[in-house]
């Protein structure tokens, strides 16, 4: 079964991380760009972030057999930095145009502010200018109102609701997504947002109509394997493969194929991995040629 | 301060104090030496704690340290000494704090001057992962009660709920509850039930009435 992990935060993984999840059947990642843990207070530091999404880590998941897309964005929590959110707003253009990059994103809410309102909505404006799907973000906390007015907001700018992927779901949220004609994104955490078995369950008694998952693997714990790991549970609980590949692969693909930007193409047959590549005078090598 | 510590570092925060007092020291920098007053709890006598209690009735102090303390009265020095400049010196304490620092700081907002210029920074700290720079704000600390707006205040009460901080440290919080954070209180419990989790059992604190 060929998997898609359409949210996982590589930067912050390791190179075994990258090993286990091509062993696991993951053939290509979505990268979104998000919050680093430590507020960033210089607008340089989003250049040599985005440049590093598009740049190093693209190539490190090539050397891996994984192939990686990013979204660019500037997220809900930094949004929130008055200093800051004009700058990275004005940088997004220019990045938004680039190769592999599938949607505009991770943008939404965290603590639902104005300026955090204010950014996303001129974000929207951004994926239509560009021609891009968008990826929100919804919030931990108040999380159903987060997700209302997420929508809310999409549909009264007119943004066409099948370019928008939800994440972050649970067992409240997905309804009213579903109602809408938005995509629905789950993220299975060990601890918290949704775990494999409630995952199935949803699946079960919603189906796989606009349904994703992913891993939203991160410097938080987190496990870049929950991907294949719900795929287990999910057959565990007698959901049938065809609904399973939907999940994990067409649902994902189709989404993010709308930014004219996914190529999946060649997929099938793994490319050679040459390690002694080379990006910028660096390989993933440590001396050993 | 001035009976704790080892006398090496009491003989330090003295001269930085009187330094800064005069103004010839510099503010960002004594802020970061502070650390060699150490972490040991300042653990206030009775008589301690009655003096700090007619001063600053709100103001809890079992959670500070020696350098807590050395940091709070170092700031206090520079605000008296250059009151014109004193918001751009603490901001900087803040920015260029690590993370010992920025706790320090937060901890004392309460006892600084000109609370309103400090507040966009104290908002935008609760946004950290860092439990203990959360904390710091979040717990027995009467800033966010007396400034925070109530849409901040109420994401912080959910936030503390969310990291499994008893809204009991929560100083103020029974005097601030409202409409908007039972509703977000009791919509939290609704989503923990839909997950199969478990319903902290403090959340009735964040109530204005009981469901």
């Amino acid at each position: 079964m060929k998997i898609f992990d359409p949210h996982v935060h590589m930067t912050s993984r390791t190179t075994d991380d990258y090993e286990a999840m091509a062993a696991a059947g993951i053939v290509a990642v979505v990268e979104p760009a998000f919050w680093l843990g430590q507020p960033r207070t210089f607008v340089g530091s989003f250049v040599d972030y985005f440049n590093s999404l598009l740049g190093w880590e693209r190539f490190r998941a090539s050397q891996f057999g994984i192939r990686h897309f990013c979204t660019i964005g500037l997220n809900p929590k930094e949004s929130n930095n008055p200093k800051l959110a004009d700058d990275v707003l004005a940088l997004l253009p220019r990045y938004l145009d680039k190769d592999g990059v599938v949607a505009v994103g991770e943008i939404g809410f965290d603590d639902q502010t104005d300026a955090e309102e204010a950014c996303f909505a001129k974000q929207i404006e951004l994926a239509r200018a560009h021609n891009l799907p968008i990826l929100i973000h919804t919030p931990h906390r108040d999380k159903k109102r987060g997700t209302i007015r997420s929508i809310e907001l999409v549909r009264s700018m007119k943004f066409p609701e099948e370019r928008v992927l939800v994440d972050h779901n649970n067992e409240e949220t997905l309804p009213i997504v579903l109602e809408s004609a938005c995509w629905a994104g789950h993220t299975i955490y060990p601890n918290t947002k949704m775990d494999e078995t409630r995952m199935a369950a949803l699946v079960k008694k919603y189906g796989s109509d606009r349904i994703i998952v992913n891993s939203a693997a991160d410097w938080g714990i987190s496990d870049p394997l929950k991907v294949p790991k719900t795929i287990d549970v999910m057959r565990r609980h007698g959901i049938d493969d065809d609904t399973i590949q939907r999940i994990v692969w067409n649902n994902p693909v189709t989404f993010f194929a709308q930014s004219g930007k996914l190529d999946v193409s060649g997929i099938d047959a793994r490319p050679a991995i040459d390690r002694g590549q080379q990006y910028a005078t660096n390989s993933v090598l440590r001396g050993e040629r | 301060m001035r009976s704790r510590g080892d006398s090496a570092a009491r003989i330090w925060f003295d001269e930085a104090l009187t330094q800064l007092a005069d103004d010839t020291g510099e503010l960002v920098a004594s802020y970061t030496k502070a650390r060699r007053l150490g972490r040991a709890p300042l653990s206030l006598s009775a008589a301690e704690k009655n003096g700090a209690a007619q001063l600053l009735p709100d103001v809890q102090f079992d959670h500070w340290t020696l350098e807590d303390a050395g940091r709070a009265a170092l700031l206090l020095s520079a605000a008296t000494a250059r009151p014109d400049s004193f918001v751009r010196a603490a901001t900087d304490c803040y920015d260029q704090g690590d993370s010992a620092e920025q706790q320090s700081w937060l901890k004392s907002t309460a006892l600084l001057p000109e609370p309103d210029q400090l507040l966009a920074i104290v908002i935008d700290a609760c946004r950290t992962n860092i439990l203990p720079l959360f904390e710091a704000i979040a717990c027995e600390n009467p800033f966010p009660a007396r400034h925070f707006p109530e849409r901040n205040f109420n994401q912080m009460v959910l936030k503390a709920l969310f990291n499994k901080v008893a809204l009991s440290r929560i100083t103020g919080l029974a005097g601030r509850r409202n409409a908007d954070l039972t509703r977000m209180a009791a919509d939290y419990a609704s989503e923990r039930r839909a997950a199969g989790r478990m319903v902290p059992s403090d959340i009735g604190l964040a109530m204005t009435e009981t469901p």
